[in-house]
């Protein structure tokens, strides 16, 4: 029998008035995966998670977790740790009361101690919330949402405002959880951890998918770039490349390294320097700024 | 609903601009109308001061505050947080409202067992408790409503205003003037027949059936409030 998705998104529909956010947005997320959600400012992201989240009704379609609708929170959220993109917690508490209530309340077992360890905040358990940094309120947030490790970890801009060690951190224990079978849906702004991290990646602009899957599969749809310089007479080259404004070529390519052996074959032959020579393979950015140019679909 | 109401009294008892207008305001306003109940008791009568008493804590201890915390709580988005949990609606709203109501409870009946020993206890103590209950599952449905349209506890110090102090006037209205003219009017303003229901209890001397009369626009109002609430609480900050 197979392995029902841990979400199913099902021609997703979000309006807010006469302005349309999501739509027919269809995709699933496997057991154990990490999903990574990107899009431009307003490409409907943080709407579709919230739907998920089950803070926010669909307008039409359907949206499943763990086969429930997400809104069933006795069903759903023991089993699904939330970090939200801000805010959110009582200025006047402690961290270490903010965990006890919503670890309480999201009826995970653990430990208040284990996790703020997880998170280097053991030694500001008796601090209010009120006098943390906005990288300490991160990592509070990010406490919550992996209390009791959860099955499903939906994580809105995990690492906003958070310096290096602690985006490190945050992302062992993510590759932690993992291990034991969790499954992340993510949003982010720093496009190389989607990069590195999701094993798959919607990216939404206006609302729908432009463009879905791996990494590789997302960046193969726009060419890579082999980039050089020419000296001064210099015999034809074996393909056409485009020049540029500062006297550099490039060469616009699908199979990047056909094309640069061709390249280097043709320049030993004869006995050609290429100055500046690199070659770049075309990075998940280059894709998301082809988006991002692309008009809104009505 | 236990665990959201642990917190929300550490965080009342941690937040002095609430405390004062929870805890202290109230009672400030009720030891001044006990020390001078002899001077608003020939104005109206000793029930006409529980009635003001009972709706002075109604309106700051028990509306105003509930205002201010659940648009605090739901302009730091703690409402969303509470709701990214397991946790219900009814229950994370119930957890938040509890320890107010409960304070508002405690100082009522502090307050009038003060009342009634330094003066004459009331004639008839169920009908004074079917006319408090009614008055503040009234105020407290109506806080609901109110934060509704209360953006920021800054914002609650407006809103609240109209309802806190119209119920205050509405009972001292009532309570001194009776109810001989504008009775009908009187007794659909909000509070109105539940005062007077509070001026029969605590005095006496009126017919059952004359209070059982005022029994059902009282309940009327707390439909009214419970409607409303339902209606225009939001949980999340507008967009």
């Amino acid at each position: 029998m197979p392995v029902r998705p841990v979400i199913e998104v099902d021609q997703l529909n979000v309006t807010y008035g006469e302005f349309h956010a999501v739509k027919n947005l269809s995709f699933q997320v496997a057991r154990g995966e990490l999903y990574a959600l990107l899009g431009t400012n307003g490409a409907g992201k943080t709407s579709t998670l919230e739907v998920i989240e089950g803070h926010r009704k669909a307008s039409a379609g359907t949206v499943r977790v763990f086969g429930k609708s997400p809104t069933d929170r006795r069903a759903v959220r023991p089993r699904m740790g939330i970090m939200l993109q801000e805010g959110g917690f009582a200025a006047d508490l402690t961290v270490e009361e903010s965990v006890r209530l919503i670890g309480r309340l999201s009826e995970r077992q653990d430990t208040v101690a284990r996790v703020l360890e997880l998170v280097d905040l053991g030694h500001r358990a008796d601090t209010r919330v009120a006098q943390l940094s906005g990288g300490e309120k991160r990592r509070l947030d990010f406490a919550t949402a992996v209390y009791g490790r959860p099955e499903l970890i939906v994580l809105d801009e995990p690492t906003t405002g958070l310096d290096i060690q602690s985006r490190d951190a945050l992302w062992e224990t993510v590759r932690q959880l993992r291990e034991d079978g969790a499954t992340v849906v993510l949003t982010t702004h720093y496009l190389e951890e989607a990069q590195q991290r999701a094993d798959r990646i919607g990216l939404m602009h206006g609302g729908v998918f432009r463009s879905q899957g791996t990494v590789s599969e997302l960046t193969q749809t726009l060419p890579a770039s082999i980039r050089f310089s020419l000296p001064p007479g210099s015999p034809a080259l074996p393909m056409r490349p485009a020049p540029m404004a500062d006297g550099f070529y490039t060469i616009d390519t699908f199979d990047l390294q056909r094309d640069l052996k061709t390249l280097l074959d043709w320049a030993d032959a004869h006995a050609v320097q290429l100055p500046g020579l690199s070659a770049a393979p075309t990075r998940l950015d280059d894709v998301f700024r082809a988006i991002g140019t692309e008009p809104v679909p009505s | 609903m236990l665990p959201i109401a642990q917190s929300e009294l550490i965080q009342l008892f941690r937040n002095r601009a609430v405390l004062i207008t929870s805890l202290i305001m109230p009672a400030a306003a009720s030891i001044f109308f006990i020390s001078y109940r002899d001077t608003f008791s020939q104005i109206g009568s000793l029930g006409y001061v529980a009635a003001v008493l009972i709706f002075i804590i109604a309106a700051f201890s028990l509306y105003a505050t509930t205002v201010t915390t659940l648009a605090a709580r739901r302009q730091n988005l703690f409402l969303k947080r509470l709701r990214s949990t397991a946790a219900g609606d009814a229950t994370i709203l119930a957890g938040l409202v509890l320890p107010v109501s409960v304070i508002a409870i405690v100082q009522v009946a502090v307050i009038l067992i003060v009342f009634a020993s330094v003066g004459r206890a009331p004639a008839d103590v169920e009908l004074l408790v079917v006319a408090l209950t009614a008055a503040l599952v009234m105020m407290l449905a109506f806080a609901v409503a109110t934060a509704g349209i209360t953006n920021s506890p800054e914002h609650a110090q407006v809103t609240t205003l109209p309802l806190s102090l119209g119920v205050i006037a509405v009972a001292t209205w009532v309570g001194i003037t009776g109810t001989e003219n504008f009775a009908l009017l009187k007794r659909i303003l909000p509070g109105g027949s539940a005062t007077e229901l509070i001026v029969n209890a605590w005095n006496g001397g009126a017919p059952l059936a004359d209070s059982m009369l005022l029994v059902a626009p009282t309940l009327v109002w707390v439909v009214v409030a419970i409607v409303l609430a339902a209606r225009m609480f939001r949980w999340e900050p507008r967009r």
